[in-house]
């Protein structure tokens, strides 16, 4: 099968006063459709500055990104915005809700954009709401609901408008274990059942574990690329899970708010 | 991303600010207050002058004279077939002379014995359906019928509403303040005193006097007879009040009358005639009547056939567009002086609303960030800032338009509610005489007009926009980085 995510000779160098960082170094990469993807390192390896040029937040310094068939480090910046509107969504650290928008109207940003009708997009949005366990909270504002909460809504916010790719920059680093551990499953459920392709950026080695596939980075290059055998993913996937199998449709009973 | 979204979306962001929109806003409602009130003064004294110079004069009358000083070139003649050519132009209505002579040395008689003498100078002679188109009235009697003819020694006349006033009482010395009365005067009881002569009644006798070149004096007698008598008003001209009006032939005749009377030579038409210098050079100074009144259709075509006079070589004219024009000027520039004023508010309040968007901008950096790697683009981003400070803009201005209506209604109406409370009035010509106005005239002070309301919401809008063009532009100039910047 044709990787949905490449990249060639990928390099990024940042210019910090007179000096030169490479932050990326000659990176190829081949990411392949449906699969969940974890790029670990450590602080300043270079992994999130990867996730960025992948996503195209930012422009490369030389080589190329593709996904799918598009070349996206030759997109403009309303082509890539037409691009993420139809092919993208995003999970952020810090849940990024907007703070006067309530939690559907939130989930409802992307499908917005695309210019569809307000009654709409705020069914499926509550629908998205709906297999996140949180249907009950989709008038309330972002300062409502706790951190996992506000997480599980910036997640149905990135699954609203069925992209081909999510990326997803320490979607768990501001929760606590236990909330980690259920807004993970989500994810996992959902790329799942939707087939779709997960770019996870985590310096958590054990999340990981549950990844189809674990690529590390250090010094800006890629140190392994290790696709996960079937069943240590499965083993560490039912250890990390064991209490939440059967939680799916329900309000998770424990959610510690978080401060982001 | 549609319409509806755009505006949802800026107001949600503006209620989210409200104490820093509000006073935004504010600064929009101060200065668009001040200009539409500034602006309202400024068509409140241009309506008031328009009034008075109505009541000033007709303002579709123009005043040419057959001469110009400091004139580069010759002043054509302004003679009966230059009168034709003038009343043939476009928009004109009527021309006519107002024709005195200077040359006639005359009199005239009423009463036993002619008792009571009046002057002649205040004679002219003019066209009769000139006098009907420039709305001259008569209160009694009826106009002169250009083929009237009475007789050889008489002379149908117009009168002035007091002429009878002019005669004198040639029985009493100079300085008895018997010899005159006047209109007004009042006897001991307080009841009118009538004039020494009834002038619609009693016989009038013009009576020219010359002197021949021995010394010796010549009289010739015409009588005047009264066919109606005009309703006084100053305004169109003295005589209607105190003067007498015939036909221009009927003064040409007295003329020629009088010319032969002393002997001169007779002059076919002109209130000048040919004078033999001492050097027996003979000095042509026959340039036809000296002052032509021209009635124009419209009060908007008085320029333009002023202007066309002007061409035609009569430099010397006087309308009342003039003062108009001139008096528009002035309401024009004190507008100028005091809008540039208000425009300075509105000036602080762009200010004000390019400082609230910058900070309303650099608040919500991340919030533009995720916006962007949602998929919304750049133009929208754009918009949707600009939507934010027109709103600002345009809120501001609605209230702006409201506090004017207000405020002109106050002062419209000042006397009044100072009356109510017991208060005194209040003089407010002083406010109109800033504006370059003419006080007095007892008009509103303030008048806000539709197309004045319009202005104001689209201006205080388009104020708005702008000052939010350059945040707008900082905004789609922010990275999609800042959605995963930490903190």
């Amino acid at each position: 099968m044709a990787p949905i995510i490449r990249t060639v000779n990928l390099r990024k160098v940042y210019r910090v006063g007179n000096e030169k960082v490479i932050a990326l170094n000659d990176v190829n990469l081949a990411i392949e459709p449906g699969e969940v993807c974890c790029i670990v390192g450590a602080s300043g390896s270079g992994k999130s500055t990867l996730l960025n040029q992948l996503a195209g937040l930012e422009k490369p310094t030389r080589g190329q990104v593709f996904i799918g068939k598009h070349e996206i480090n030759t997109m403009t910046e309303n082509e890539l915005a037409k691009f993420r509107q139809a092919h993208l969504g995003f999970i952020f650290q810090s849940y990024n809700l907007l703070p006067n928008l309530t939690a559907a109207e939130n989930v409802a940003l992307p499908l917005m954009f695309k210019g569809m009708p307000r009654k709409t997009r705020l069914k499926l949005a509550k629908e998205e709401l709906k297999k996140m366990g949180l249907v009950k909270r989709a008038n309330h504002k972002p300062t409502e609901m706790s951190g996992g909460q506000q997480q599980r809504v910036g997640i149905a916010r990135a699954f609203v408008a069925k992209p081909k790719v999510i990326f997803a920059d320490e979607p768990t680093g501001n929760l606590d274990s236990a909330t980690t551990r259920q807004v993970l499953y989500r994810i996992l459920q959902m790329a799942r059942e939707n087939n779709i392709t997960f770019v996870m950026v985590t310096h958590e080695r054990e999340l990981a574990g549950c990844a189809d596939r674990v690529i590390t980075i250090m010094d800006g290059k890629v140190q392994s690329d290790v696709v996960v055998d079937e069943e240590t993913r499965s083993r560490s996937r039912a250890e990390m899970f064991k209490d939440l199998v059967d939680l799916a449709p329900a309000e998770p009973q424990t959610t510690v708010p978080a401060q982001s | 991303m549609k319409i509806s979204d755009l505006l949802r979306l800026s107001a949600d962001n503006l209620r989210r600010r409200k104490g820093r929109t509000a006073l935004t806003v504010i600064g929009v409602v101060v200065g668009t207050f001040a200009i539409i009130v500034l602006i309202s003064l400024g068509i409140a004294s241009n309506a008031n002058n328009e009034a008075m110079l109505q009541s000033w004069g007709d303002l579709t009358q123009i005043q040419i004279w057959n001469y110009a000083y400091g004139s580069v070139g010759e002043t054509p003649k302004l003679d009966d077939e230059m009168l034709e050519t003038i009343r043939a132009q476009e928009h004109v209505v009527a021309a006519t002379p107002f024709y005195s002579s200077n040359e006639i040395n005359a009199s005239i008689y009423a009463g036993k014995n002619e008792r009571y003498e009046a002057y002649f100078y205040e004679s002219y002679g003019v066209d009769m359906t000139a006098l009907q188109a420039m709305e001259f009235q008569l209160q009694s009697g009826s106009w002169i019928p250009d083929g009237l003819n009475l007789g050889k020694k008489k002379i149908p006349v117009l009168v002035g509403a007091n002429m009878g006033y002019g005669f004198q009482d040639t029985r009493k010395s100079w300085n008895s303040g018997k010899r005159q009365r006047w209109a007004g005067e009042t006897d001991s009881l307080g009841n009118p005193v009538p004039p020494f002569v009834d002038v619609e009644k009693d016989k009038l006798t013009l009576r020219l006097m010359a002197y021949d070149s021995n010394g010796n004096e010549k009289t010739q007698d015409f009588e005047l007879v009264v066919m109606g008598t005009f309703v006084s008003d100053t305004s169109k001209h003295y005589f209607t009040e105190s003067g007498i009006a015939m036909r221009i032939s009927d003064m040409k005749m007295l003329e020629q009358a009088y010319e032969k009377l002393s002997g001169k030579k007779n002059s076919s038409s002109g209130s000048s005639v040919i004078i033999s210098g001492s050097g027996g050079v003979m000095r042509e100074q026959d340039n036809g009547y000296q002052e032509v009144y021209v009635k124009v259709d419209d009060v908007d075509n008085v320029e333009e056939v002023e202007n066309w006079l002007h061409d035609i070589g009569y430099e010397q004219t006087n309308s009342m567009t003039q003062i108009r024009n001139e008096m528009q000027a002035s309401v024009a520039k004190s507008q100028m002086i005091l809008g540039g004023t208000a425009a300075v508010a509105l000036l602080v309040a762009a200010l004000n609303i390019a400082n609230t968007m910058m900070m309303s901008i650099y608040e919500r950096t991340k919030e533009i960030g995720v916006m962007k790697v949602l998929g919304c683009e750049v133009g929208k981003i754009r918009t949707l800032f600009l939507v934010e400070a027109g709103s600002i803009g345009l809120l501001g201005g609605a209230i702006g338009v409201a506090l004017s209506f207000a405020a002109s209604a106050v002062l419209n109406n000042l006397n009044a509610i100072v009356a109510f409370f017991g208060g005194e009035g209040i003089d407010l010509s002083g406010l109109t005489s800033m504006m370059g106005g003419m006080a007095g005239m007892g008009g509103d002070v303030s008048i806000i007009p539709p197309w004045l309301v319009l202005l104001g919401l689209g201006f205080s809008m388009l104020v708005g926009v702008l000052s939010g063009l350059w945040p707008a532009h900082r905004a789609t100039k922010i990275s999609a980085l800042e959605a995963i910047r930490h903190e």
